[in-house]
């Protein structure tokens, strides 16, 4: 059987680096062409590859989950497209404007990976200071300030100081001030990382209702499924190069389907040699499950089930989830999640 | 706008820091130091609480600004709380701007807030005439920190706080003593003498701003000094930012 990976090889790019004021522009929010960066480490003068050669576009309205192992190169690109990283060769554009350009920023909003804040400021005024400096007038920030502590569930505590504040109050607190000023574009490094399951569903509502705004959202994460439920596409970085860049359905439809058959008690089944290496059993309290690896064989299965005289009680097919995907794709190029960067 | 609101957190954030508090209770420890030795000091009590007192006023500004301005920067970068501001549309000009404009702000409420303690105390003894020399070298102190303040801006830029706090304190020793320092350069050997006049004349001219003694004396400097001052003051202060702001246009904040 071939492996995902070989099933969908990588798209050649055919991304041209030019101005930013075509009609592409006027489609695409992101656009990187060739963005590299490399980092010299001063007193060995050894060169390490944060990213190489980075093409992709990202359409107005688009999510798009960025996927990778730590060391892959993720938190990089975000740095480089919000100005934090100078790039060493190629070029990126933001709704037409160059990245690094003031103007490239007013649009963006940006969350960093576990953010950090002034631990001196209340909650407030922390909001009011972000609101401002991407430049809403005070009262408009003031405004918005109290709007978005009552959204993220901290109004009570809006005037405590922010070293008395939990991680996921934090966490909250940094994506009301990336979105207080409502950016057409939210780039989010990890936004998941380290919340509780009601906070990771709270962030994940707030991304979708930005969604539904038309917002354009470009995001790093470790936590698969929240990528899959949230994207219209996926991008897969492994050491610091772009492998795949697809549509989540078409990644999920390409892999492969499978079909979990349960059934009462747990039946002593002899299975047919011609169908036994489809099939791997597993046994819960009170009830077997057959999970079946060739969906196309379903009804040969269920008419031999039925023939041994065992009650099933549910037929479910399954979606090979991204994590699956992922990690195909990753073993596929030898990367195996190694967290250290590649020489250049 | 974006530099004034840097500046108004930075002044946010000097203020509720302990270090400022701490360093205000010092001085009116000193002011009241001054009282118990002013008696001992055979008639020339007043001069002797004017001169520590404006001493004072410049050596705990020079703590504040080893102490927090040295890591103003430097504090931000390792905390990470600098994405949060330089990935909004502002320039990282105004960002060194501002920053060195907050803390310059601090200091300068500090020194205010210390020249009126002793203009009080000197008006309790009947010295009120010393006032008007209290307030003007008082205003020269603030021009000093405000040039210390920008050197110390550009050093946590580029380094650490503690490498930064060392070359701050140095660059204000050398400024301190650039006269002397000019001096000893001319008996020495041609390559090495202008070596010391180059570094005697990279670092800032502080004993311009040092108008203690006359003060203490009871009299008043020149409206042209004072200008002169301010004007040097601003310059020097303003291509030390342009040098920081050049070094850290093409950082990558890791």
């Amino acid at each position: 059987m071939s492996s995902w990976a070989e099933r969908n090889p990588v798209r050649p790019n055919s991304i041209q680096p030019g101005p930013g004021h075509g009609p592409a522009e006027a489609r695409l929010a992101v656009r990187a062409a060739g963005l590299t960066k490399l980092y010299r480490n001063p007193w060995t003068l050894r060169v390490t590859r944060g990213l190489e050669d980075l093409d992709l576009e990202l359409e107005r309205g688009e999510v798009m989950g960025y996927v990778g192992p730590n060391g892959a190169g993720k938190t990089t690109t975000l740095k480089l497209l919000t100005g934090l990283h100078k790039p060493t060769r190629g070029e990126a554009w933001i709704f037409g404007q160059p990245v690094g350009s003031i103007a490239s920023r007013r649009r963006v909003g940006f969350l960093p990976e576990q953010p950090y804040f002034y631990d001196y400021l209340t909650g407030r005024e922390y909001l009011e200071l972000a609101g401002r400096l991407s430049g809403l007038s005070g009262r408009e920030a003031g405004a918005r300030a109290a709007r978005w502590l009552g959204r993220v569930s901290l109004a009570g505590v809006e005037r405590r100081r922010l070293r008395k504040y939990s991680k996921g109050m934090l966490q909250r607190l940094g994506l009301a001030a990336t979105l207080i000023h409502e950016p057409e574009l939210l780039i989010l490094d990890e936004p998941m990382s380290g919340l509780d399951p009601l906070g990771r569903r709270e962030v994940r509502d707030l991304l979708l209702e930005q969604r539904q705004r038309g917002v354009t959202v470009l995001f790093s994460s470790h936590i698969l499924p929240d990528v899959e439920m949230l994207c219209d596409r996926v991008a897969i970085l492994l050491s610091g190069r772009l492998t795949r860049v697809t549509r989540v359905s078409d990644l999920v439809d390409a892999g492969p389907q499978r079909v979990e058959i349960r059934c009462e008690g747990r039946p002593l089944l002899q299975v047919p040699p011609r169908i036994a290496p489809l099939i791997e059993r597993v046994e819960h309290p009170g009830e077997t499950a057959l999970v079946l690896r060739a969906a196309e064989r379903l009804n040969e299965v269920l008419e031999w089930l039925i023939g041994s005289g065992v009650r099933i009680r549910a037929v479910t097919p399954q979606r090979a989830s991204l994590e699956e995907l992922y990690i195909e794709a990753a073993q596929a190029s030898g990367e195996n999640g190694n967290p250290e960067r590649r020489m250049a | 706008m974006n530099t004034l609101l840097i500046a108004r957190n930075t002044f946010r954030e000097a203020t509720r820091d302990r270090v400022l508090a701490g360093v205000l209770a010092a001085g009116l420890v000193l002011l009241a130091a001054t009282q118990v030795l002013s008696p001992l000091a055979l008639g020339e009590g007043r001069r002797l609480t004017v001169d520590l007192g404006l001493s004072g006023v410049s050596i705990l500004g020079l703590m504040v600004v080893l102490l927090v301005g040295t890591s103003l920067v430097a504090k931000e970068l390792e905390r990470r709380t600098i994405f949060n501001l330089l990935s909004r549309p502002i320039a990282r000009s105004s960002y060194l701007v501002g920053k060195w404009l907050g803390l310059s702000s601090a200091l300068w409420v500090l020194a205010g807030f210390m020249s009126l303690a002793l203009c009080l105390v000197l008006a309790t003894h009947g010295a009120g005439s010393f006032a008007p020399g209290v307030a003007e070298a008082a205003y020269l102190t603030g021009l000093e920190l405000m040039v210390v303040t920008a050197l110390a801006v550009l050093f946590s830029a580029l380094s650490t706080p503690v490498l930064s706090a060392l070359y701050t304190l140095g660059f204000y020793l050398v400024g301190q003593w650039s006269y002397d320092l000019r001096s000893f350069g001319e008996h020495l050997p041609t390559v090495a003498g202008r070596l010391v006049g180059m570094i005697a004349d990279l670092a800032p001219n502080l004993p311009l701003f040092n108008a203690r003694a006359i003060a203490a004396g009871g009299h008043l400097t020149s409206l042209h000094h004072l200008g002169f001052a301010t004007l040097y003051a601003l310059l020097y202060a303003g291509c030390v930012l342009s040098l920081a702001t050049a070094a850290f246009e093409s950082r990558d904040f890791k």
